[in-house]
């Protein structure tokens, strides 16, 4: 688990740029949204291609995306859960 | 009676030194078919949490855009008006890219919403919280001239009171390979192929102005052109740039201002299609000073020259031609 | 005596639910959607009905005569619908009168450039049409079709290309710096931006409900629609009879996100405001909205609010027609400008269709095809990405 965690901090910055942040900065419970590191919608989204893209996961909703982009740890469960790469 | 209107503040990131006018005193004089511009350190401008989906045209539209607001005074002007000839080519590109080479699945949000061109005049509006008059222009090389003609007349009736008018445009490796293709730039004896970031702000307030803007117009065909009388000309500020197709008209336009120095600039800013905008940037600035610089003179005369009143031309494949008319502020 | 002394003398119209003004106003009056599979556009996403309009690129050409490349599809509609307003305002021999052109487009010649884009970075069959990839070089090619006009430009703001493009013609003429305008806009669907629409979760593989509870996206068209505007003294010394009145228009930046619109509408109030404003109307003057409507959450509720604040209690007939002609983007708001001219021509409200479910809080839209006084003014609101929000009044002659 401890593996996928620091997977997906690595994805969250290279995939929404997010140039001064290292995957030590964002907190596994942390708020991802609004708070935290201040994400929006248009993230939220880039994060379902990648949902797609590394784990084969299709969200078709994207308000589904609130609950699973909750926080780090939120994710990863998700993903395990649900992972079909 | 229409209002007067004027330009308070201009501003650019070129090929030349950004955000400065040191370029008058010691230009940098490109020599390479294609040079993407002199950027400023974004981080002094703008929030990179903010700034991190955005490319380089977008970052220096918001650079130059501050800028001019914080040289004039005026933070929430009344109109924003860009004009931009390819848009953000890059983010079309990348997303044209994922599209043509993986197909129709899994392509990045953010690319999409980046490439439309009325991102960079929406994205001033947003930083800015500004809730006036909003549009974007994108008709070739005469996108920044129909912004700033939307602008002028929008002044001139009264319906506004300032505008900010801004004309962007990057030039990606590989969109001027493919523009080269096609003759348009990146041929031989040929200025530089590069891009344009420039802002003006534009009002009805002549304290601190850099000129005055007496006119601007469009039109399609140069035949029945009315240019103002040789007499009361300085200079006219031409946008010729090696390329014989597209000189020639420029050269017949000032062949009929008889004993009207002429001047021009893409030697210094280069080729692109909101080039006239780095133009009109620097034709402000001159009749601040109420001088040309020798380097910008075609008759290579070695001595700067007295400026009051200028006409700039500026055409689009000899097809869509525009007069923009300045004066100093004196 | 008119506000602005700016009268309509002609319109054109290409869409999914018709060639010409005649077939548009039939499908309007029936309630006749043009939204189906699609069946042109050559794309993997099959699950999304579209507004497209009902010719091939080669069918439009057979139409203008014309067996040249190259082309775009947004060239050839913008050349129907051009057509058909040059002829009503009597403008198509009629070089030297110093005509304006402003068009409205944002994917220009996509259609061809995601075809031909492999070919463009790697060699040198495709030339041709590099240069008919951007928006002013589908302007100009339309334009020189017809070889009337005395200057030309591009707008690109998204879906509120054409409202703006009325607003700079009409600017034109009250700074006298024209007598004559052809205003309005052409997008054809494209791969492009159907999966750009895509990426962003905003379109319904369901036929779209405007203003219902229920609604899930929108459904993407295409088309193009070009008004004539002019001086009454210019149409009176030609002797065109005006079919409307442009009254007022406003343009407004939401200035919140750049694909979302803000909760209390803020630029879309503020557009609307202007426009009546600048026609001297009050709210209760107004006899229809043709809403922009898109179908997707957003919009709609966003909108609805805008015009709660704008309307209070004197809410007239709203509707958006896009159920019928899909969302044609850049060029719906002339598009739905014209259909508002139809409307006030013809004296009948453009029904919502697809609209069975009230939005808890939100405007109740009309579907009742009768109007309960004659129109007489007549609001058209067209928002874009970015928030560029755009409306424009018209009005029936003479007020």
């Amino acid at each position: 688990m401890e593996e996928l965690v620091l997977e997906l901090k690595k994805q969250i910055i290279e995939v929404l740029n997010l140039e001064d942040v290292q995957p030590d900065d964002i907190d596994n419970d942390a708020p991802l949204f609004g708070e935290g590191l201040g994400l929006d919608s248009i993230d939220a989204l880039e994060l379902i291609v990648m949902m797609e893209k590394s784990y084969g996961i299709k969200i078709k909703d994207p308000s589904a995306g609130k609950d699973i982009f909750k926080s780090v740890n939120t994710m990863a469960d998700f993903v395990s859960k649900n992972r079909t790469k | 009676m229409s209002q007067k209107v004027y330009i308070n503040a201009a501003t650019h990131i070129s090929l030349q030194q950004p955000l400065s006018e040191e370029w008058l005193v010691s230009p940098v004089m490109p020599t390479q078919p294609y040079q993407r511009s002199q950027d400023p350190n974004f981080r002094d401008w703008l929030n990179p949490l903010q700034s991190r989906r955005m490319g380089k045209i977008l970052k220096r539209a918001l650079v130059t855009a501050q800028k001019v607001m914080l040289d004039s005074g005026i933070s929430q002007p009344e109109a924003v008006i860009t004009g931009t000839g390819l848009g953000c080519i890059e983010n079309t590109e990348l997303f044209l890219d994922q599209l043509c080479r993986e197909g129709e699945e899994m392509l990045k949000p953010t690319y999409f919403m980046q490439s439309t061109h009325n991102t960079i005049s929406s994205l001033i509006a947003i930083q800015q919280h500004c809730h006036g008059y909003n549009t974007t222009y994108s008709h070739k090389s005469v996108s920044f001239d129909s912004a700033l003609l939307d602008a002028f007349l929008q002044l001139q009736l009264g319906d506004i009171k300032s505008a900010l008018v801004t004309g962007n445009d990057e030039m990606t490796p590989s969109y001027f390979s493919i523009l080269q293709r096609t003759g348009y730039i990146g041929q031989p004896g040929q200025v530089t192929a590069s891009e344009a970031s420039a802002a003006l702000m534009l009002s009805a307030c002549r304290d601190n102005a850099l000129c005055e803007v007496e006119s601007v117009t469009l039109h399609s065909s140069h035949s029945n052109l009315q240019l103002p009388p040789s007499a009361s000309l300085d200079a006219v500020l031409v946008g010729t740039n090696g390329m014989p197709l597209n000189d020639r008209l420029y050269h017949e336009l000032a062949g009929r201002l008889a004993n009207v120095p002429i001047l021009h600039y893409k030697h210094l800013f280069g080729e692109s299609y909101t080039a006239s905008g780095l133009g009109a940037y620097a034709a402000a600035h001159l009749l601040h000073r109420g001088m040309a610089p020798a380097f910008m003179r075609e008759d290579g005369v070695d001595v700067p020259l007295p400026l009051h009143r200028l006409l700039m031309l500026n055409h689009s494949d000899s097809h869509n031609i525009s007069c923009l008319l300045l004066c100093a502020c004196s | 005596m008119d506000n602005m002394g700016i009268v309509i003398t002609g319109a054109g119209i290409v869409s999914a639910i018709g060639i010409g003004k005649a077939e548009t106003l039939d499908a309007l009056r029936e309630g006749r959607t043009g939204i189906a599979p699609l069946h042109y556009l050559k794309t993997a996403h099959h699950e999304f009905p579209v507004g497209e309009v009902k010719l091939s690129d080669d069918e439009m050409k057979q139409r203008l005569h014309i067996d040249h490349e190259p082309t775009t599809r947004t060239v050839l509609m913008g050349m129907l619908a051009m057509q058909e307003a040059l002829e009503e305002a009597g403008l198509l021999d009629c070089s030297g009168l110093g005509v304006a052109l402003v068009s409205g487009t944002t994917v220009g010649g996509m259609d061809k450039s995601e075809q031909f884009y492999l070919d463009y970075l790697s060699n040198d069959t495709r030339n041709d049409y590099i240069r008919t990839h951007d928006c002013g070089a589908t302007t100009d090619l339309i334009a020189d079709r017809f070889g009337i006009f005395s200057m030309t430009t591009s707008i690109s703001t998204a879906c509120s290309s054409a409202a703006n493009a009325i607003i700079l013609g009409a600017n034109l003429i009250r700074s006298g710096q024209t007598e004559i305008a052809v205003v309005g806009g052409s997008e054809c669907i494209t791969k492009f931006h159907l999966n750009g629409f895509n990426s962003l979760m905003i379109l319904d593989p369901e036929q779209c409900r405007p203003f219902d509870a229920t609604r899930a996206g929108l459904n993407l068209g295409e088309g193009a629609s070009y008004i004539v505007i002019e001086t009454a003294e210019s149409a009176r010394r030609r002797g065109i009879s005006p079919i409307a009145v442009l009254s007022g228009y406003g343009n407004a930046c939401d200035a919140f996100h750049q694909t979302a619109s803000s909760d209390e509408g803020e630029g879309a109030f503020l557009a609307m405001q202007k426009a009546l404003s600048m026609a001297r109307l009050q709210p209760a003057d107004i006899s229809y909205v043709n809403a922009h409507g898109t179908g997707t959450p957003n919009n709609d509720a966003s909108e609805s609010r805008a015009l709660q604040r704008l309307f209070g209690t004197h809410m007239p007939p709203v509707s958006s027609t896009k159920g019928l002609t899909g969302h044609t983007t850049s060029a719906s708001g002339s598009v739905e400008t014209t259909i508002c001219l139809l409307a006030l021509q013809h004296d009948f409200i453009p029904v919502n269709y697809g609209f069975t479910h009230p939005m808890p809080d939100g405007i109740v839209p009309a579907t009742v095809s009768v109007p309960s006084r004659p129109l007489h003014h007549v609001m058209c609101n067209s928002f874009g990405f970015g928030g560029n929000d755009s409306s424009i009044v018209i009005s029936a002659k003479p007020y």
